[in-house]
């Protein structure tokens, strides 16, 4: 039976695999072969051993998804049955050169298990029992043919997703083979899961392993992992490998801290500033570097400790990195490229071969301590990958000499290689930078973002020793190019001037990978163009340049050193040699080219020198696959070769101070030669021969170096090195002499653009530099030109930011604030701008922005430079009195609100403004003397009514009044003359409102002024006071007001209550000031309506005495009074009031009064019907009755006739009151029985008869009616016979009769006229 | 789809959901975590927040909520929100708590902070497996209007992802690609399983 199933899985077994063979689908062929893993593993294993060979054979499948199958069934297999491995292996071993990724790292993979399994089963196997199953030992062998397969993976390029595993195999390997503090490390007595694995076990002895053995071959493993990381290698890295080997590191050094000593510094060494790893993803390394150096951190092992202070140190620097990334980022995106500075890193192969063992050297850009390190067995290969790293840049740069060479003893002039060694032997820190400047500069533009961090983070003064330890590197030659056909020559001059003249520059400034190249092809170039042609286009070969540049860059890219450089150069050359021979002919002087390499050799038209090159040219092929072994068995004759290369160095200083073009003298050029320490190179032979210049051609070298200088600030604004840009320009300003006109160039360059030239930058440089010369004070002349040239160039600069920027803007102000010193001519621009001048601000005064733009700068001065501060405060408070308004104003503004608040300055400003308000008070012009006059009479108090037109009128209407009436002559002096008032007075009422106290001079000097000025102080007071309010200075003039300034003050008031409730201490100032020395009752009008009923009472016949308009406002007031309180007075107390005058007493002529009535009449919708009733009830009980009552009564009827009922009564009970005894009211009772006839014949009638016949007598006319009247039956009956007898209606028979009938019936009348009076007052108590 | 990815920001709320429910709906094979202690969701004001323990299902949070004052959470977007969620799955995850979820080959967080545990939590572990993980972090804000840009960026990723044949050698490639197109910067790290 079990046979029979035997049988039957191995038949399906077979089935299941040839149906995996043929099958032509993949899904298909991986569902067999599932089927049979199945069937092989959990059906019948015993199949297995049949079956392992023939599954191998299917490693050749052509679907990668199923060879990934088997490498994941070989695993499974090997894991169950590890006898079965050596027939396995090779087929994984084959998988992991497989070209799917994916199967090779499943090849790993299972690897992994496989290698750990067996090993921890050779391990315990070989603790148990003294020896091994042989078919394990064979397991074991081909796992570690395996492993050897594997480790090759982990170090060279490929597929980095297998690489990865690699790594991870390694990292998995170094684990095993070393003891694991965290387990055991005795050895288990058996076997059993998950207890761990301690490669210590095997301490006691192993028949197949030693500890020792491992031990060193797991270091061997970590070095090959370390090296990765080392400086070379690691930048041709992709990132997701350098995480992963830093994770994994860091994963070592934490399970192993063992391995601490020698993990951490290479991670140390990674840190930001030199780490730089395929330039873009550098975030993802620093994270990755960050959580490492965090995990170690963590790490409590004893070996750790020495290490945190380094970490923090690290992990602080990364932190700062990370900041400063976003910016390397930027630069790195808009296509900047690195500068190469190739120059820079011979003095440090100088060293290299001078001081062979100095380690120090060695890891430039890691900064790690190789004290430390020493006992590093991997130390050695750094060293020697960092020299053949720099070799081969040497080699570079033989390469490039040697383009030199020249048959006809032309050479050329290549300044590469400086002596910094040996001369700045002293400055030790700059040394070391230039030669870390060099490492950078040697790795491309891959180092543009650490030598951007290291450029941002020195020192400047560091940055400058470097500088002008490199300043040696200066081309000693000025080329000038020339035109459009040297646009290649231009590529050469562009970068020659990058990486020599300004050897410090920011990296990401040009090409980076041309290096060698630019800085040899230039000279090239630069040499065979030497023409004394003033004209060309900078700008335009550099854009050339940059094309270029970015063309070749791109072709350097790759990352791997020697080799690329190579082609860029070979790349780059073709082109620059055509232009120079071009050149040539057109010089007619045959400068010989020596280009160089390939192309050199293929075809150089015109040189015939080329075979020379080429041996050259192989042995430098040769050098540059050279590895570093053979660098060290030359570098005994790069010690010879140094001491050549000082002598050099020296003469290249001498030439480069006395720069020679080198053309007309076809003969001879200076020639200088420069050496690498490329060891296995022989010199070429050198002569130094000086060229005589002409002075005009030296001036024009100069100028012409100073524009190239000037021209790189593109290159210098991308890079931001205006730092150097700036001072090297004005020093050279400084240094060349007059004639040349630097100042000029350079005052050209900074206004054609001032914002994209760093304009203000530039000018404070130039201006600072220049102040220094003028005040070092060597000679006389020297700091008079100076200063001549920093007021020229500060006055022009400000002219012309003046003139084409628009008035908003900023800038000069801003550099006005920041030169040295103001000179006297900057000032008087300042003042133009301030107050401009008449004819000009009527043609462009649209711009008064401009004024401000003036003033703002003049405040600004003010607040920073407190030596120019009285000049400006002059200069703003000239234009706070210019004559136009707008300009005034906004000066006035400024000097107010701005300056006054000032201490130091507060008291100058307002010593100014009372000057010129006295000023007014002064000039007064001779033709305003009569009306200046006029006016003051009309001050006086009884002026007004025979002067009208001159005369006291309410200020408001003063001007109109005074505009309109006075003769016309007159009218145009006035309106200049208020306007010149207003500009002399504006300031110091602007003052007013910051400084309260200042008021009163006002009052005190307005009753001097000419009337132009006082109709300006009209104008303005209504502002200030408003702007004020009731101010305790205000109530205080107020209260005693300086004589003279009564109008003034009327004016204040009127402002004051004008719509706003004045406050209480106002209208008790008001009326202190009534009281107490100015009786004219016109100054409490204002306030009326705030006055009590017992405060107005006592002045209202002032009140009414008033002219009829001033009355009239009163009035109103009085009716309106107050929102809180209601009217002071109602109108039946006004009219009431009125009548209460006495005009002889109180001195009020009486028309005045009655004027006062006929206004209150005048307001109908007020005095009202019921009012002038109550007011005639309240009247008539008046004993004596009011002079004016019977006229108001009069009046009243004529307004409302409806009256006429009650008026009749009123007549009645002024019978009664005996009305014929007041002779004037009498008269007036008649008047108005007349008027109100017929209805007044009753009232006649009850007249007793002798004042009957007066009345009658008086007035005859009424006779005939009335008797007509009471000739009525019913009236006549109810008449006294004497009264009919005075009517002649009865003849007068009984005398004695009628006259008792009369008294009676007079009785009778009034006790009815006094019921009619209780009437109306009933009444009139209820209207009230 | 082959491969596996999660989301993973504080809380497993917003950011990690508006991903995982948009990933979802493309039919990726996608989870999501939190790695906080604690769910956090705004309260009434920055000192209250509501805090729940992970596990604790959208739905018990979104009727909480709505009881406690369904006007603020309605006009907040959090009761939206955690309709949403629970449309997407039951309740929210801890990362550090859910290690038995396997291997995922893309995890994907959205702040810095997560990024760094993601890493700390998967190195912790063992790397038995030897399955190479890819973890990247795109710092998103944590408000709706980020989260849905967050989300299309990841969907954008994943998808650049997945159309690759093996993403350990094109990730630094597809990184800078993404940071050029989207002017976002991307920070990855590899770990295994």
């Amino acid at each position: 039976m079990v046979g029979m199933m035997a049988a039957d899985w191995a038949e399906t077994a077979v089935s299941l695999l040839n149906s995996a063979r043929s099958s032509g689908e993949i899904p298909a062929k991986l569902r067999w072969l599932r089927q049979l893993k199945e069937v092989l593993l959990h059906r019948d294993p015993s199949l297995l051993p049949d079956f392992a060979p023939r599954l191998a054979e299917l490693q050749a499948d052509r679907a990668s998804p199923v060879r990934k199958l088997l490498a994941e069934m070989i695993g499974d297999i090997g894991m169950k049955h590890m006898e079965l491995l050596p027939e396995m292996i090779p087929s994984l071993i084959y998988f992991l050169k497989d070209s799917t990724p994916a199967v090779a790292r499943q090849a790993i993979i299972t690897g992994t298990y496989l290698f750990r399994n067996v090993l921890e089963k050779v391990v315990i196997q070989g603790l148990c029992s003294s020896d091994l199953d042989d078919s394990l030992k064979s397991s074991w062998a081909w796992m570690l043919k395996y492993k050897n397969a594997v480790l090759p993976i982990a170090v060279q390029p490929g597929s980095d997703g297998v690489r990865l595993l690699a790594v991870k195999f390694i990292e998995a390997i170094i684990l095993l083979y070393t003891p694991d503090p965290d387990v055991s490390s005795d050895p288990p007595h058996e076997a059993c899961e998950g207890m761990g694995f301690n490669i210590s076990w095997l301490r006691g002895g192993h028949p197949l392993l030693n500890v020792g053995d491992l031990a060193m071959e797991a270091s061997q493993s970590l070095r090959l992992l370390l090296d990765q990381l080392r400086f070379p290698q690691v930048k041709s890295l992709s990132n997701s490998i350098v995480i992963v080997l830093i994770n994994s590191l860091s994963a070592i050094a934490e399970k192993r801290p063992s391995f601490y000593g020698r993990i951490l510094p290479v991670l140390l060494g990674l840190d930001p500033a030199s780490s730089v790893i395929k330039g873009v993803q550098v975030p993802n390394a620093h994270h990755a570097l960050k959580n490492a150096f965090m995990a170690c951190l963590k790490c409590t092992h004893s070996s750790a400790e020495p290490w945190r202070a380094r970490l923090v140190e690290a992990l602080k620097a990364i932190n700062a990195g990370e900041l400063a990334e976003p910016a390397v980022k930027l630069k790195e995106n808009s296509g900047g490229i690195v500068v190469r500075r190739e120059e820079l890193s011979p003095p440090k192969d100088d060293k290299v071969t001078l001081q062979e063992c100095d380690e120090r050297n060695n890891d430039l850009g890691c900064k790690r301590n190789m004290d430390e390190e020493c006992s590093d067995l991997s130390q050695d290969d750094v060293v020697s990958s960092k020299r053949a790293r720099q070799t081969s840049v040497a080699a570079k740069e033989v390469t490039n000499e040697s383009l030199q060479k020249s048959p006809d003893s032309v050479q050329i002039n290549l300044p590469l290689i400086s002596s910094t060694t040996s001369r700045d032997g002293s400055s030790g820190p700059v040394q070391q930078l230039v030669s870390m400047f060099g490492a950078l500069v040697a790795q491309g533009d891959k180092a543009a973002g650490s030598l951007e961090i290291l450029v941002s983070s020195i020192t400047c003064d560091l940055l400058a020793e470097v500088v002008i330890a490199n300043m040696q590197h200066l081309p000693p030659t000025c080329p000038e190019a020339d035109g459009k056909e040297e646009l290649i020559s231009g590529l050469g001059y562009a970068s020659g001037f990058v990486s020599n003249s300004l050897p410090a520059l920011r990296p990401s400034v040009l090409a980076s990978d041309i290096l060698s190249l630019s800085s040899s092809l230039p000279m090239l170039a630069s040499l065979l163009n030497i023409q004394p042609s003033a004209s060309y286009d900078i700008s335009k070969i550099q854009q050339g340049d940059e094309e270029k540049m970015t063309a070749t860059t791109d072709a350097t890219f790759s990352p791997s050193s020697v080799g690329d450089v190579i082609a860029t150069t070979s790349a780059s050359l073709p082109a620059s040699v055509e232009p120079s021979e071009l050149v040539t002919e057109k010089d007619g002087t045959a400068v010989p080219l020596y280009a160089n390499m390939e192309t050199t050799e293929s075809k150089i038209p015109g040189l015939d020198s080329t075979s020379s090159f080429d041996e050259i040219q192989e042995s430098q092929d040769a050098s540059h696959t050279s590895t570093a072994e053979l660098q060290e068995t030359n570098l005994g004759h790069a010690v010879n070769l140094v001491s050549t290369m000082r002598l050099d160095a020296s003469t290249t200083d001498c030439e480069a101070q006395s720069p020679q073009p080198a053309i007309t003298d076809a003969s001879q050029l200076p020639c200088i030669a420069s050496v690498t320490t490329a060891p296995q190179y022989i010199l070429p032979k050198m002569t130094v021969t000086n060229v005589d210049l002409t002075d005009e051609d030296k001036d024009h070298l100069q100028k012409v170096a100073f524009m190239r200088i000037l021209e790189a600030y593109k290159q210098i604004a991308i890079s931001g090195g205006s730092q150097i840009h700036f001072p090297l320009l004005s020093h050279l300003g400084v240094e060349y002499p007059l004639e040349l006109d630097t100042w000029g160039l350079l005052q050209k360059h900074v206004l054609s653009d001032y914002m994209n030239h760093e304009g203000h930058e530039l000018t404070l440089r130039v201006l600072y530099r220049l102040y220094r010369e003028a005040e070092q004070d060597q000679d006389f002349f020297s700091s008079r030109t100076a200063t001549s040239v920093y007021e020229t160039f500060l006055l022009a600069v400000a002219e012309t930011l003046h003139d084409t920027f628009p008035a908003l803007d900023k800038s000069l102000s801003r550099l006005l604030g920041e030169v040295p010193y103001l000179p006297e001519g900057v000032l008087k621009l300042l003042e133009r701008l301030c107050s401009p001048e008449n004819e000009r601000h009527e043609k462009d005064f649209q711009s008064g922005d401009r004024v401000t733009q003036g003033l703002s700068a003049v405040w600004n001065l003010i607040l920073l430079r407190p030596s120019n501060r009285d000049r400006c405060l002059q200069i703003a408070l000239q234009s706070a009195v210019h004559p136009v308004e707008e300009v005034r104003m906004k000066a006035i503004r400024l000097v107010a609100n701005k300056l006054f608040p000032m201490p130091s300055i507060s008291q100058k400003i307002e010593v100014f403004a009372s000057e010129k308000l006295q000023s007014v008070a002064d000039d007064i012009p001779a033709t305003e003397d009569i009306d200046a006059d006029g006016s003051a009479l009309g001050l006086q108090k009884n002026g007004d009514l025979e002067k009208p037109p001159a005369g006291r009128q309410p200020p408001p209407s003063l001007d109109k009044n005074e505009l309109t009436s006075d003769n016309p002559l007159d009218q145009n002096t006035t309106s200049s003359s208020i306007s010149e008032a207003q500009r002399c007075i504006s300031l110091y009422f602007a003052l007013c409102t910051k400084k309260h106290s200042l008021l009163r001079r006002i009052f005190a000097i307005y009753k001097c002024i000419p009337k132009a000025a006082k109709q300006a102080v009209h104008r303005h007071i209504p502002i200030l006071v408003r702007t004020i309010g009731t101010s305790p200075e205000l109530l205080g003039i107020i209260s005693d007001p300086p004589t003279g300034s009564e109008s003034l003050l009327m004016l204040v008031l009127q402002t004051l209550t004008d719509g706003v409730v004045p406050s209480q201490d106002l209208i008790s100032s008001v009326k202190k000031l009534y009281h107490s020395k100015f009786q004219d009752v016109d100054i409490l009008i204002p306030v009326l309506s705030f006055l009590s009923k017992d405060e107005i009472l006592p002045i209202f016949p002032q009140i009414v005495n008033l002219p009829l308009d001033k009355f009239q406002a009163g009035l109103t007031r009085m009716l309106q009074g107050s929102p809180h309180t209601g009217p002071c007075l109602s109108p039946p107390e006004i009219l009431i009031a009125i009548h209460g005058i006495d005009p002889e007493k109180d001195k009020i002529p009486l028309k005045k009064v009655m004027d006062a009535c006929s206004a209150c009449f005048e307001q109908q919708n007020v005095f009202t019907q019921q009012v002038l009733a109550k007011v005639l009830n309240q009247l008539v009980e008046q004993i004596p009755l009011p002079l004016l009552f019977m006229r108001t009564v009069i009046q009243a009827i004529g307004v409302f006739p409806a009256l006429v009922d009650f008026v009749m009564e009123i007549l009645s009970r002024l019978i009664n009151k005996q009305i014929w005894k007041y002779p004037k009211l009498w008269v007036g009772f008649l008047k108005c029985a007349i008027q109100t006839k017929p209805q007044s014949f009753s009232v006649l009638l009850q007249l007793p008869a002798p004042q009957l016949e007066n009345a009658l007598t008086r007035n005859p006319m009424l006779r005939a009616p009335l008797a007509e009247h009471a000739n009525q039956p019913n009236i006549r009956s109810t008449l006294p016979r004497s009264t009919l007898v005075v009517l002649g209606l009865v003849q007068d028979s009984q005398a004695s009769g009628p006259a008792q009938t009369s008294q009676s019936q007079a009785a009778e009348t009034g006790s009815s006229a006094a019921d009619v009076a209780t009437e109306v007052t009933q009444e009139s108590t209820a209207v009230s | 789809m082959k491969l596996r990815h999660a989301m993973v920001c504080s809380s497993n709320q917003n950011r990690s959901m508006e991903a995982h429910s948009l990933l979802k709906r493309q039919g990726f094979d996608v989870s999501s975590y939190g790695t906080g202690a604690h769910v956090k969701l705004p309260g009434p004001s920055l000192r209250e927040p509501n805090v729940y323990e992970f596990g604790t299902p959208y739905k018990h949070m979104y009727d909480d909520l709505r009881r406690k004052d369904p006007e603020l959470y309605k006009r907040n977007g959090i009761l939206p929100m955690l309709k949403r969620n629970s449309s997407v799955k039951t309740a929210p995850q801890r990362w550090q708590e859910n290690a038995a979820d396997g291997c995922f080959d893309v995890v994907f967080t959205f702040e810095e902070k997560v990024f760094d545990m993601v890493i700390e939590d998967l190195n912790n572990r063992e790397h038995k497996l030897m399955k190479s993980v890819l973890i990247i972090n795109l710092d998103v804000k944590d408000n709706h209007e980020e989260a849905a840009i967050g989300a299309k960026l990841a969907l954008d990723l994943c998808q650049e992802l997945e159309a690759v044949d093996c993403w350990e050698d094109a990730i630094d490639d597809i990184v800078a690609a993404f940071e050029k197109q989207h002017k976002r910067k991307l920070v990855y790290s590899i770990s295994f399983y």
